[in-house]
């Protein structure tokens, strides 16, 4: 047989494999497909693309102002969702009376915590009801939501149900909330909900090595996204029971799959359309009001659009975590970095949301591009009773590197040397380890600094 | 919003007939910048919106023998073109550039942002320092004031039921006074005055005469700052003298620490501010340039 | 209820609106030009911004009453059937459209602008985009964009006046 035969009946071995494959398991790529050594990119390497002008596909429709963000989709026999807002920080909701609502012409349902089936979810731990049921956690927990036949009615609506709080103590401050004697946000579990450390070499060493010590400590403040589209969604429960929502949420299987949590539903059952986003930057990352807009239209027959409002925005959907850095450093006269020692609090709000990720990169990153053999970063992310931190561009990262090139900066100023010098000292070079040990190539720090310096006219400061 | 009602007023006798009719229950709709902004977060609402916007009656610039009127629908971006303010009082066309963006400029009125009285307004300072009056047009007719009597606090005017404002005038006597305006907040554009501030006087032989310091967003209602104007009557104008003056006008004022800036850094801006205001003016005083410079 | 008729893009159009309406709501709700978005409803983010009678305003702080005998175009209003509004093309092209909601309201803004300067300095532009806030673009691209739609109309209004001389 000639080699022509060969790969012919290999082809047709693999297509009668695939007809026998039970269709459940995932395709497996051939190992061929991935190269042994694996692809380093070097960033050094100019790509034709860099510098040149490229219209994105979608500007047409946005220019046209033809683009249909969810705000701009109406479906025939749609309602429009609000949703109370606690407005009191830290709670147990005694009672809660929907009847006047219910009352008003125009309502067509409303839906509370205790009806969600199971009121809970969470890219980490599933600390975050849909809504309150008994406890509110931060002044935006939402604690009943309202379909009416116009926004107007719902909004009145809102003001119809009346609702008993039982206040409890709160807790604002992250590193209040990491004493004993604190009041615990998620009783009985502790306000630290995640540590991270990362240990390299011997930091008391270190110092001791030191022929200077510098300490300072950095805050960064809560920021919301602000994307100019608010979080919006639409939910469609038809009669078969199967559920279409239409969200503006960037990770769809995760939102599947806690849609699919939180109402007991198969995923099977749930279809979720990603809509053209009027910006996310992290903050539409998770679920929020879908599963209580789901059941207001289970409940209805028609579907349910929910937008948040300006305000809700800034109380009721996830921010940037603030951090409390406080930095140690061990230098030599020269300005070497020879021992680093960071604590990083975060404010994790009242739900875990993302704050498992944020605080392993905030944590990974916190002593900067720099060649350091002993650090040692020790990161807390801590319950408050405050809006919910989450993912934000960065996630983690602006707030540390806020922190370690402050600190830079200070070590500069102590030692009498030039801002530039000592970071050309001390910053990574090819091959440089992280202080998890990962080995790093395309490093140009250093290059870029030079650059960037002689392009805005640096002047030596020492 | 909630519902109201709606009216448009064919003139000033049917606008002030409606908003005697409906009392509190009635608003004024001028540019409605402020208005629809209040009422989209306002526990209350009006039973009645009364639109006035169309009323031409309210919209002129002129010199008159009494002095140069403002109509009190005369919006921000139609004071930044008046040929007659930018050549007479800079000052103004440099408050309303302060205000809001664009869009803001283009529907909001004079006259509703002083009667809106918040105390950061920025039309305010500059009108107090050039002693300005104002007419009010009522059931019983047509009455005038100075401009100081129609602040009563934040968003609290002397206004009677049925009343409404209907012109702004600066008294012939200080047609031409060289006067400056100064606005600090957090942002350049879109943001409200931690503190603004405003000062006009003449020279006379190179003193101080009829010095007028207004600060705004530093008291209840925009506050004149008499004890630094008696310092400066009659006083040599120098640099010293203007820092001076700003130093006694902080002292004038009673700022409140919130979350934009401390009551401590608010006076500090008073020191500033004023000294500018100052010095402007004084440079307007003294060389022949029209050049606004926003 | 509000009797409310407008010419919008040039056609005449009515509505009997609750008296609350703002033009916003009666642009997206009742006449279904949603390109006009809603970004915040107190006049601080822009994203409603339309042109009222040649000026540049927040649809979302005028009532509908307040619009009625008025002149209001539309991002919808721009383009033609053969092309598009150097502005939009303009913002097209430099990639000042990223999530693309501010858009409309950057535009109109901009083209309100264009309408009565048409050789702004940056500074201007600057003024005239303070409205406009955008949290993807960073406003660079924008800035690039209205220049260049100023030189195209500039150019069209030169070669206008030469083909009416000829």
């Amino acid at each position: 047989m000639d080699d022509k035969t060969e790969v012919l009946e290999r082809e047709q071995l693999d297509i009668e494999i695939l007809r026998d494959v039970n269709l459940r398991l995932p395709a497996v790529a051939p190992r061929e497909a991935f190269p042994a050594v694996p692809l380093t990119v070097d960033a050094r390497l100019q790509t034709r693309a860099v510098g040149q002008r490229a219209t994105r596909p979608d500007c047409r429709m946005h220019g046209l102002g033809q683009t249909k963000y969810i705000d701009d989709i109406k479906l025939p026999g749609m309602l429009y969702a609000r949703i109370k807002r606690a407005g009191i920080s830290s709670a147990r909701i005694k009672r809660i009376d929907t009847s006047g609502a219910e009352a008003m012409p125009g309502v067509m349902a409303v839906v509370i915590g205790k009806e969600i089936p199971v009121n809970s979810f969470g890219p980490t731990f599933q600390d975050q009801p849909v809504l309150a049921a008994d406890r509110v956690f931060h002044a935006g927990d939402g604690v009943a939501a309202v379909a009416a036949v116009t926004e107007q009615i719902a909004n009145e609506a809102l003001e119809r149900i009346v609702v008993e709080y039982e206040p409890l103590p709160a807790v604002f401050d992250p590193v209040e909330a990491m004493r004993d004697d604190a009041p615990k946000v998620h009783a009985p579990n502790s306000n630290i909900y995640a540590t991270k450390v990362v240990r390299k070499g011997d930091v008391e060493k270190g110092f001791a090595e030191s022929d200077h010590i510098f300490e300072g400590r950095f805050s960064t403040q809560m920021i919301e996204h602000v994307s100019l589209e608010p979080h919006a969604a639409i939910a469609d429960w038809d009669a078969t029971g199967r559920l279409t929502i239409y969200a503006t949420i960037g990770r769809i299987t995760l939102a599947r799959a806690d849609m699919a949590r939180t109402l007991k539903l198969p995923m099977s059952r749930i279809r979720l359309i990603g809509t053209t986003v009027g910006g996310n930057f992290g903050g539409k990352n998770e679920i929020s009001q879908e599963p209580a807009l789901a059941l207001l239209s289970k409940k209805t027959g028609r579907p349910v659009k929910g937008v948040f409002t300006r305000s809700e925005e800034f109380t009721s959907s996830t921010t940037r975590h603030p951090i409390i850095m406080d930095y140690k450093s061990g230098v030599t006269k020269e300005g070497r970095i020879v021992a680093r020692q960071i604590r990083l609090v975060l404010d994790g709000g009242a739900y875990c949301s993302w704050s498992a990720t944020t605080l392993g990169k905030a944590c990974i990153l916190s002593p900067g591009p720099y060649k350091i053999d002993n650090v040692l970063t020790e990161a807390f992310v801590v319950y408050t009773n405050k809006t919910m931190t989450g993912a934000m561009r960065g996630f983690g990262a602006p707030q540390v590197c806020f922190a370690y090139e402050s600190h830079m900066d200070d070590i500069a100023k102590g030692l009498g040397k030039d801002q530039l010098e000592i970071r050309l000292l001390n910053a990574f070079d090819e091959g440089s380890s992280s202080p998890t040990g990962q080995v790093l190539h395309s490093v140009v720090v250093k290059e870029t600094l030079n650059k960037a310096a002689a392009r805005f006219g640096w002047e030596s400061q020492s | 919003m909630k519902a109201f009602g709606y009216v448009a007023a064919k003139d000033v006798t049917d606008a002030v007939a409606l908003l005697a009719e409906h009392g509190t229950g009635a608003k004024v709709l001028a540019g409605g910048t402020d208005l629809l902004a209040d009422l989209k977060f306002a526990p209350h609402h009006p039973d009645i919106i009364v639109d006035i916007s169309r009323l031409e009656d309210l919209k002129d610039i002129e010199v008159a023998d009494d002095g140069l009127h403002i109509g009190a629908l005369v919006t921000h971006s139609e004071i930044m073109r008046s040929p007659v303010i930018r050549d007479m009082f800079p000052a103004l066309v440099e408050a309303a550039y302060t205000i809001g963006a664009v869009q803001t400029r283009n529907l909001g009125t004079l006259g509703g942002n002083l009667v809106t009285c918040v105390p950061s307004m920025d039309s305010g300072p500059t009108l107090i320092a050039l002693e300005a009056e104002v007419v009010i047009a009522g059931p019983g007719g047509e009455r005038r004031i100075q401009l100081g009597e129609l602040f009563a606090g934040p968003r609290k005017t002397s206004l009677k039921t049925g009343e409404l404002l209907t012109d702004i005038i600066i008294p012939k006597a200080n047609l031409n006074k060289p006067a400056a305006f100064e606005k600090f907040g957090l942002r350049k554009g879109q943001a409200l005055a931690l503190v603004n501030a405003a000062a006009a006087f003449f020279v006379d032989n190179g003193n101080f005469k009829a010095p007028r310091i207004a600060l705004g967003a530093v008291a209840p209602i925009v506050i004149r700052a008499p004890e630094a104007e008696a310092y400066l009557e009659g006083r040599k104008i120098t640099k010293d003298a203007m820092a001076e003056a700003g130093r006694i006008a902080a002292t004038e004022a009673e700022p409140i620490s919130d979350f934009r800036a401390s009551a401590d850094y608010r006076r500090d801006l008073i020191t500033v501010l004023v000294k500018r205001c100052l010095a402007n003016s004084h440079t307007r005083a003294t060389t022949k340039a029209k050049e606004l410079v926003l | 209820m509000t009797d409310v008729t407008l010419t919008v893009n040039g056609q005449t159009r009515s509505a009997s609106v609750p008296p609350e309406t703002t033009l916003l709501v009666l642009l997206r709700e009742h006449l279904n030009l949603t390109g006009a978005k809603l970004g915040c409803d107190v006049g601080d983010c822009g994203a409603c911004t339309v042109i009222v009678d040649g000026m540049a305003v927040n649809s979302c702080l005028m009532l509908a009453g307040q619009a009625n005998g008025r002149n209001v175009t539309t991002i919808e209003g721009l383009a033609t059937r053969d092309r598009l509004h150097p502005v939009q093309k303009a913002f097209e092209d430099t990639g000042a459209l990223q999530c693309g909601f501010c858009g409309p309201g950057a535009i109109m803004a901009s083209k309100a602008l264009l309408d009565d300067n048409p050789n702004p300095s940056v500074k201007e532009i600057r003024d005239a985009l303070s409205g406009s806030l955008c949290r993807c673009t960073g406003y660079t691209k924008m800035i690039d964009a209205v220049q260049e739609a100023a030189s195209v109309l500039r150019n069209e209004a030169t070669k206008q006046l030469t083909d009416a001389r000829t």
